[in-house]
């Protein structure tokens, strides 16, 4: 019972961020000078071309009226069509591979991410001031300080290139259809082929990440391990085993879910470099693409896509967090 | 009768990079099966870390440099007699020889250890009937198969971690482990114990908590139990509550205790024997009569001086002046560490006095002159001495 309220009480917080984001998303192109005839018109059209084609994007109404049209619309899940390629809805444009592809890119970042960081984290701790400590602060540090887009190329030329069948671009086929391949077809050629091209994407986009929860696990470890409870587990006998995973990875982790939450929105959104560098066709690509055109409804489309991803992905986070420490609910 | 634990010259020292800390300089006494001894003394005079000591829980950068902690353990003391006969004397085992391992096996299964802040020495994430139910699980294991050490470590690792947090039910505790938790909690007086067994330590009260912590030390069946200042972080009136199950509990399974506590009415109330501590050292040491009858050292005194009693309740408590002194290692003098707050400091005090008998009993003795002589006033050190 207290869940559930808990639950109902996160989903009213999420609905309010995601219309906060929404007016913020939408009043702010009107900071921005021009507007998307500048760009798709010839410089040389006369001013009533122009206006026609205002009038045909419905940009010369009023902008309270714009805002409640565009909310109206929304309510319905229609984002409008895109001002560029006129006529296309823009949720045929964000929630066709676009999406999917981010999507993908970012899960497969954080599971590396996750995969190397939290073993790592906990050698780190329990080995400390160890040559193992040592190389994993060496690597956490590297991670951190290394910018994508170095990365990426880096890998490119250091893996790709020598090694042949690492693609150096281009994402290869969306994970459902090739897990759908093998599963009804037995054919795994597909799985193998989106595994060899979301590799190197998936690690430049996770170095960083992986190099941040290596340190935060490490840190949280070492600050749980001086905590009393640890020393009554080993008052109690408690085999080390059992307390290092049970008691003392499992409090760590509490902080590091947050975090982990927070970063894949980013990811998400964020991966613009990283999809630029491997001619990955997500939507942050997408979005770079469409902003030097000024198309406004794709803009908005995309970062309420993002934005939505975040508050979604948060209120997982939440619902995991309360699951996890049970002094959550009762604040 | 022959003591269940006998502390032989236990030295704990932590070297920390300000400098070497001698928390607990050749500390001594025996501790007969089924007694209370008590620790008392003040903030910062070494008690905790005596009571770490002896189960080897004392965090780096400290470590036991020296001593002995000798306990009566027949079984073990026949099966390693072979390998380290210098760590056994008759049915006696020195644990301070035991290799690591087999010290920590000791721990859950023969001592058990009450802590001072019940709410920080429960995991906040883990149910309390969880967590008292690994006790019972520990021991379980430990009395299945005393000899393997390894049996209660065996498949618990990463792997099995991971699986565990995705399938429930397979578990390190066992569902007996568990409904005997409940029992405890009820030994204990938790009221509703199966209910209160499944929540979480930041639902229970300070005093309902530090009983639940009792109901831990219980299920280890230990014949030694260690109560680091059990109740004072309690409320005065459940302190009381507290300190009366710990009584009860202590009287019908005869559990052999040392108890630790600044407090001198709980020594009062529970101990047999009594060790005064100061600066890292006993300096009186005795039964309960000997100290509350005849104090030797002033530092007694001064703390009997200072605690309220019903008799004398028209008198002003004496406060002993100054603090306790620096433990650091260079900053501590060859004299009585006591000496710049003594009312009877005397000339002699300025070199460091040994640990004599007094008031003629055998049980009893103290580090101080004056267990030997009278006080003269005429060889008192001038007022101010240690001034500078």
């Amino acid at each position: 019972m207290r869940f559930i309220r808990f639950f109902l009480k996160r989903l009213v917080h999420s609905l309010f961020v995601i219309w906060g984001v929404v007016t913020v998303v939408f009043f702010l192109r009107f900071l921005t000078p021009g507007d998307p005839t500048t760009a798709l018109v010839s410089p040389d059209a006369g001013q009533d071309v122009r206006d026609a084609l205002r009038e045909e994007l419905r940009l010369d109404e009023p902008i309270y009226i714009q805002y409640f049209e565009y909310l109206t619309d929304l309510m319905v899940g229609d984002f409008g069509n895109s001002m560029d390629v006129l006529d296309r809805p823009v949720t045929e444009w964000i929630f066709s591979a676009y999406l999917i592809r981010s999507v993908e890119l970012a899960l497969a970042a954080t599971f590396v991410a996750v995969v190397i960081a939290i073993p790592l984290g906990v050698i780190s701790a329990r080995r400390r001031h160890q040559p193992a400590d040592y190389s994993a602060t060496l690597f956490s540090l590297f991670g951190i300080s290394t910018p994508n887009f170095w990365l990426g190329i880096m890998l490119i030329i250091i893996v790709a290139v020598p090694v042949g069948f690492i693609p150096t671009g281009n994402p290869g086929p969306l994970f459902y259809q090739a897990l759908g391949d093998a599963v009804t077809q037995g054919n795994f050629g597909g799985l193998w082929d989106w595994l060899r091209h979301i590799f190197l994407p998936a690690i430049t986009l996770g170095t960083y990440f992986t190099a941040l929860i290596t340190r935060l696990t490490r840190s949280g470890m070492l600050e749980e391990i001086g905590k009393p409870y640890v020393k009554a587990c080993h008052a109690k006998g408690l085999p080390e085993t059992l307390t290092l995973y049970k008691h003392v990875l499992r409090n760590t982790l509490i902080p590091i879910i947050t975090i982990l939450g927070l970063q894949l929105g980013t990811l998400i959104g964020g991966a613009i470099v990283t999809e630029v560098v491997f001619e990955w066709n997500g939507l942050g690509q997408l979005l770079i693409d469409r902003i030097s055109s000024r198309d406004w409804t794709m803009i908005q489309g995309i970062i309420i896509v993002i934005g939505v991803s975040f508050v979604v992905i948060n209120t997982i986070v939440d619902i995991l967090y309360a699951y996890l420490d049970p002094q959550v609910i009762d604040q | 009768m022959e003591p269940l634990l006998r502390v032989e010259d236990l030295t704990t020292r932590f070297f920390t990079e300000e400098g070497q800390v001698n928390a607990v300089e050749k500390v001594s006494f025996d501790v007969a099966g089924g007694d209370v001894f008590g620790i008392v003394g003040e903030s910062g005079s070494g008690k905790s870390v005596t009571a770490l000591s002896l189960v080897d829980l004392v965090d780096s950068p400290g470590r036991v440099t020296d001593g002995s902690v000798w306990f009566r353990q027949p079984e073990m003391a026949e099966r390693i007699a072979e390998d380290q006969p210098e760590a056994v004397d008759g049915e006696m085992v020195d644990l301070q020889q035991l290799n690591s391992r087999e010290r920590r096996a000791l721990r859950g299964s023969e001592f058990a250890l009450i802590f001072q802040d019940p709410m920080s020495s429960f995991n906040p994430s883990i149910t309390v009937g969880e967590q008292v139910a690994e006790a019972v699980e520990v021991q379980k294991r430990a009395k299945a198969n005393p000899r393997a050490l390894r049996s209660r470590t065996q498949g618990f690792g990463l792997g099995k971690f991971l699986t565990t947090s995705m399938v429930p039910t397979v578990d390190y505790v066992s569902d007996e482990a568990h409904a005997r938790a409940v029992e405890l909690l009820d030994t204990v007086g938790i009221p509703d114990p199966a209910a209160r067994a499944t929540e979480y330590p930041h639902q229970f009260s300070g005093g309902m908590l530090q009983r639940a912590m009792i109901a831990q030390a219980l299920a280890t069946e230990t014949s030694v139990l260690i109560a680091d200042e059990p109740t004072t972080a309690l409320d005065v009136t459940i302190q009381a509550q507290v300190l009366q199950t710990l009584a009860e509990i202590q009287d019908e399974h005869d559990m052999t205790t040392v108890l630790i506590t600044h407090n001198l009415g709980v020594i009062a109330r529970m101990c047999d024997q009594v060790g005064v501590m100061y600066a890292g050292e006993f300096v009186e040491r005795g039964t309960l009569e000997d100290l509350f009858e005849r104090p030797t050292h002033p530092y007694t005194e001064g703390l009997l001086g200072s605690s309220p009693s019903l008799d004398a309740a028209s008198q002003r408590l004496q406060p002993i002046e100054g603090n306790v002194p620096s433990l650091f290692d260079e900053e501590m003098d060859n004299r009585c560490y006591f000496a710049d707050r003594c009312p009877k400091a005397m000339h002699e005090c300025l070199t460091k006095p040994e640990t004599y008998d007094a008031s003629g009993s055998e049980s009893h003795s103290a580090r101080c002159y004056l267990a030997t002589q009278e006080y003269d006033s005429a060889d008192a050190l001038p007022e101010g001495y240690f001034d500078d």
